[in-house]
């Protein structure tokens, strides 16, 4: 007996809505962007799900593709952190707020 | 001393009742689709995903329908893989040139090594200081495990056992 598809669509709403909870409230860039992670993996979890109910696999195959593309961006995010701490003394999201001129 | 981590509630967390409201709004919406039937009760793949997987990767799952035993229907993702070596390329290279030391600019120089100040800059906002190890010497016995002050009480138990062997 399978899951019914609504179930699988709450859990990864539930888990974009905690993704999204984290980018606005935290101001550690490192857990600003685990949520990021967050929101992505709850659209691949989308993408498998109804893969699974379709018989069919591009969600899947696709899936793997975003996931690739959140590796990248972390990749990224993390040497802007990094070049971030070294400006500033701390990994906050709320220091560089001036454009240099 | 080291005290318990405390959950910090505060106005702060205000925007993040938009993350709640979504959710809310989402989930009324899902709860009220309509899925047909026919998608509920055929689930499932008979045959091999890893390997389907494999073939769709590279477009082959049109040409394997005799030769493989279970292929699973999917689009052919060629162009996708090709495009997505590229991305990793481009964000390895990325990341590496954004991680490098400084070559002279003042504004990549490291400010701190692991707590020791290195730069005598002063920037704005920052009040986690833990450099501050010349101050602290006066307290050696209060800071405990602090980085230069805890040689003194250490090296006295050290010595105890070095006098017990030299009298056997």
């Amino acid at each position: 007996m399978a899951i019914a598809p609504e179930y699988w669509l709450l859990v990864s709403a539930a888990v974009f809505s905690i993704g999204l909870f984290g980018i606005l409230t935290r101001r550690n860039a490192l857990i600003f962007l685990m949520s990021v992670e967050l929101m992505l993996n709850a659209g691949n979890i989308n993408l498998v799900a109804f893969s699974y109910y379709y018989g069919n696999l591009t969600g899947q195959v696709f899936s793997l593709f975003t996931m690739a593309l959140a590796a990248a961006e972390v990749a990224i995010g993390i040497g802007i952190i990094l070049v971030l701490y070294r400006n500033f003394g701390e990994a906050e999201v709320t220091l560089a707020n001036t454009m240099r001129w | 001393m080291p005290t318990r981590p405390r959950l910090n509630l505060g106005r702060h967390m205000l925007p993040g009742l938009a993350a709640v409201a979504l959710f809310v709004v989402m989930a009324a919406i899902f709860l009220r689709a309509e899925f047909p039937d026919a998608l509920v009760e055929t689930v499932g793949f008979d045959g091999s995903v890893t390997a389907s997987i494999g073939y769709a990767l590279f477009d082959l799952t049109g040409t394997m329908d005799g030769n493989v035993e279970g292929v699973i229907a999917s689009d052919g993702f060629l162009a996708a893989f090709e495009i997505i070596d590229v991305v990793l390329v481009a964000a390895l290279v990325g990341a590496v040139m954004l991680a490098r030391r400084e070559e002279g600019g003042s504004l990549r120089t490291a400010l701190a090594d692991g707590g020791r100040r290195l730069v005598g800059r002063e920037h704005g906002e920052a009040t986690t200081e833990e450099s501050a190890d010349g101050p602290s010497f006066a307290d050696g016995a209060a800071q405990g495990s602090a980085d230069g002050a805890g040689h003194g009480p250490a090296e006295g138990p050290g010595q105890s056992p070095g006098d017990g062997g030299g009298d056997a």
